[in-house]
């Protein structure tokens, strides 16, 4: 990088005023061939996930885990304390059988898919965190509001400063600023 | 959304498969026929299965038309239509094909030969459980049937003449009423034509699994339809490709649910452990049924699930219509499961197989065949639902098109 200032900002955020400019502008920075880059709006916007190529979370995954999980250590500590540890006859049930465990581990798969969710959709946001350096421009609180912002990292590879600045100005952002990170 | 529209394929040319449900008559209709030659007995069972069989499907795709009434949807008035003809299968087709089970019926049912003085489980159901009791019970479930199917499916096509609102107000209406209906009825029909084939057996989700069942296997079927349509371009304007998703995620919930009425039904007999209600489950550990009962519980549930798991799955068409037919050859195995043992505690005799094969060819042909008159007969979708425009797409927000003329900084 040409630039040793890119070490200090995080990123170029530009700001339109209607989705379909918002649309418009993400398809020109995707073609453009940038990797990191986000866009903020203050509701869904159909069609930018095709746009961005956003493919499946992969929080399924995690809560497949955390079920899995949950359910054979159920399953086997019924069977460690029931049949293994400290057989124990209850009602003339056999000492383990799958019909027995099946409930309780399947109410435990449930807890344990959940938590998997929970924790897989922080982990995979990287939150908890208590700032972020988009929270210290004042126009960034558009995007609850009536802005659509669309910001390019300072980490992706094309980034320049320059260029990247031109990029976003000749795409009809209405506003381009320098966002500076901040420790 | 809409753009993909261009991308579709060349109409799927289906002229070749044409003679296949006349095929299907004369091949089952035969395999049938010597089959009530021979053994009568063995020939009531299979019949028996292959009328639950489409039976279900039928009695599903009822369900799906109320529900669409009852929850006011707009996705699904493109699939309405076919399902209507699929539940108006529930009036003279499968009343015809109801005769042969009544003929054979001291056959099958084994407590039409039971004095009911010697045995209170029949005594306990008496005005029922009688040849007549027995004959004008499902004369009733019938006329229930035959009167909704045929409102729903009249004032909708009603509708395509006069385009009215009022009618849809109408078919909300026999929809609120019919959804109650439904469920007794469909509860009647497993119980006194499923269930009491082996009637001292007590289980309170009978109704409940035979729903799960029905739905199941109908939107099976009904997403293949919804395919073959599409690519046919039939339907191709009105069902958006988000819409296979929502059809594929109600098939996946349905998945889960049977598999959990099942087991709920199987758990609860294993944990009170009378023999009252064990003895059903005890007879399909003999022979081949606890092989049977094994590939059911992976077949019809696992398999399914983790197939069907990922969220690009339930619009893969490579991966969710193998499914959807393998559904298919899993509910007429449950149906067998459920079905057959009364006949043969120790284990099905393999030599057999052809007859419910026979049979389930010949009335697939003979209802394939009708469905196909209804559908040629009538508008392919609902011409003048309120809601067609909303299923077709065309009132979506004007953010859709991404064209190279999207108005790039104009304001």
């Amino acid at each position: 990088m040409s630039q040793p200032v890119n070490d200090k900002i995080y990123g170029l955020m530009a700001e339109f005023n209607t989705p379909a400019e918002l649309l418009h502008a993400a398809k020109k920075v995707r073609d453009a061939g940038y990797n990191r880059w986000d866009v903020f709006t203050p509701f869904p916007i159909h069609g930018i996930d095709e746009v961005m190529k956003l493919g499946n979370s992969l929080v399924g995954w995690v809560s497949l885990a955390g079920g899995a999980f949950m359910f054979a250590n159920v399953a086997g500590l019924i069977w460690f304390t029931n049949a293994f540890d400290y057989p124990l006859l209850v009602g003339g049930k056999p000492m383990f059988s799958v019909p027995m465990t099946f409930v309780p581990a399947y109410i435990m798969l449930i807890m344990g898919a959940a938590i998997g969710a929970l924790v897989g959709m922080l982990g995979l946001n990287q939150l908890p965190r208590l700032h972020h350096p988009l929270f210290f421009k004042k126009c960034f609180e558009g995007a609850s509001r009536d802005k659509f912002i669309l910001v390019i990292g300072a980490l992706d590879e094309k980034f320049s400063a320059t260029e990247t600045k031109q990029l976003l100005e000749s795409l009809g952002g209405a506003r381009v600023e320098i966002v500076e990170e901040r420790d | 959304m809409s753009h993909e529209k261009n991308h579709l394929p060349p109409p799927l040319d289906l002229s070749g498969w044409r003679m296949l449900p006349t095929l299907l008559m004369f091949v089952g209709g035969f395999l049938s026929f010597v089959g009530v030659l021979i053994n009568p007995r063995e020939f009531g069972f299979s019949w028996l299965l292959a009328f639950v069989f489409y039976l279900s499907i039928a009695l599903g795709a009822l369900f799906l038309v109320i529900v669409h009434h009852l929850t006011d949807a707009g996705w699904s008035v493109g699939i309405r239509r076919f399902n209507e003809h699929l539940a108006s299968l529930l009036r003279w087709p499968l009343t015809v094909l109801f005769v042969p089970i009544v003929l054979l019926a001291p056959k099958i049912y084994h407590w039409l030969n039971i004095d009911p003085a010697t045995d209170n489980t029949v005594a306990a159901k008496l005005p029922v459980f009688t040849y007549s009791g027995f004959i004008i019970a499902s004369a009733i479930l019938f006329a229930i049937w035959w009167f909704l199917t045929s409102r729903l499916s009249s004032l909708s096509l009603q509708q395509d003449k006069t385009g009215a609102a009022e009618l849809t107000r109408k078919m909300r209406f026999h929809s609120g009423w019919g959804i109650v209906a439904f469920a007794l009825t469909l509860s009647g029909a497993a119980v006194l034509w499923v269930k009491a084939l082996e009637h001292e057996w007590y289980s309170a989700m009978y109704g409940v699994y035979f729903f799960g069942s029905s739905t199941w296997i109908t939107l099976a079927t009904v997403y293949c339809i919804a395919v073959v349509l599409r690519r046919q371009r039939i339907l191709s304007s009105v069902l958006q490709p988000n819409y296979f998703y929502f059809i594929g995620v109600m098939f996946f919930a349905f998945t889960l649910f049977q598999a959990y009425i099942e087991f709920a039904q199987y758990f609860v007999v294993w944990n009170a452990n009378m023999p009252t209600e064990t003895f059903w489950y005890l007879i399909r550990e003999n022979g081949n049924w606890f092989a049977l009962s094994m590939i059911l519980i992976f077949g019809h549930f696992f398999v399914p699930f983790f197939l069907l798991l990922p969220v690009k799955a339930k619009t893969t068409f490579k991966v969710i219509i193998p499914v959807c037919l393998w559904a298919w050859l899993m509910h007429a195995a449950d149906l067998a499961f459920n079905i057959l043992p009364a006949a043969h505690h120790d284990g099905y005799p393999l030599k057999w197989i052809w007859l419910p094969l026979g049979c389930l060819m010949f009335m697939g042909g003979f209802l394939a065949k009708i469905f196909l008159n209804k559908f040629n007969a009538n508008p392919p979708y609902p011409q003048r639902d309120p809601r067609l425009l909303e299923a077709m797409g065309v009132s979506a927000n004007v953010v859709y098109d991404l064209g190279e003329t999207s108005p790039g900084g104009a304001k």
